[in-house]
């Protein structure tokens, strides 16, 4: 069974690089001269306001979507039912937990800050459920050495 | 369904890595299918019963509440 519509494997670590990539530029912000002003936001699309947006969530959300999706050295069946389990998983998670802090919060800015976590958090628990039954498969294999 | 695809490693003398080397698997995979911790599509079992050159039901044998 060939699993389709997956990166390569040399996309992984193309995943890895855009994710540290970002972090440097969200914490030296001010020092890299990008301005939240009024005026930049009204600028469009080559205002700073939107190029910083450029540079980090979507530089963020392209590795992780580039980590999560890329196919493994040796790519089999049974690491694509994990895959695919982990997937469901983490919707599964990602929506209670949307659902239950939604439930919870009765201000309209907190809850707009809730839908923005939404757009990575399905993802980071993808990699995580996805990562750790991969770990957990390679340990048993290791024990079981022969 | 258990299988015996250990014994047939043993007479046939391979590690779980060559066998996974030769059906194009991880060893993980292998290691899992041998402990029953997963059950190989069709195509998969096939494969394993080819390189032992066995019938598949010799291989992987189904149990009882299958």
């Amino acid at each position: 069974m060939k699993t389709r519509f997956l990166f390569p494997y040399w996309c992984k670590y193309l995943g890895i690089v855009c994710f540290v990539v970002h972090i440097p530029v969200v914490l030296f912000q001010k020092q890299l001269g990008f301005d939240f002003s009024e005026a930049s936001k009204a600028a469009g699309f080559w205002g700073s306001y939107h190029l910083f947006y450029m540079v980090t969530t979507l530089l963020m959300l392209t590795g992780l979507v580039l980590f999560a999706f890329s196919k493994e050295k040796i790519e089999d069946e049974q690491i694509a039912q994990l895959r695919m389990d982990s997937l469901q998983w983490a919707v599964y998670l990602s929506y209670i937990l949307l659902i239950i802090s939604l439930a919870l919060t009765t201000n309209k800015t907190d809850a707009k800050d809730i839908m923005h976590l939404n757009v990575w958090v399905p993802l980071v628990i993808f990699i995580v459920l996805f990562r750790w039954k991969m770990f957990r498969n390679s340990r048993y294999t290791k024990e079981d050495a022969i | 369904m258990k299988n015996n695809i250990r014994v047939e490693r043993a007479i046939k003398n391979i590690t779980q890595a060559e066998l996974a080397e030769l059906i194009g698997v991880s060893r993980q995979t292998i290691n899992t299918i041998e402990s029953n911790r997963y059950v190989p599509s069709t195509i998969l079992a096939l494969k394993i019963a080819r390189v032992f050159g066995k019938p598949l039901e010799e291989v992987f044998i189904l149990e009882e509440g299958d």
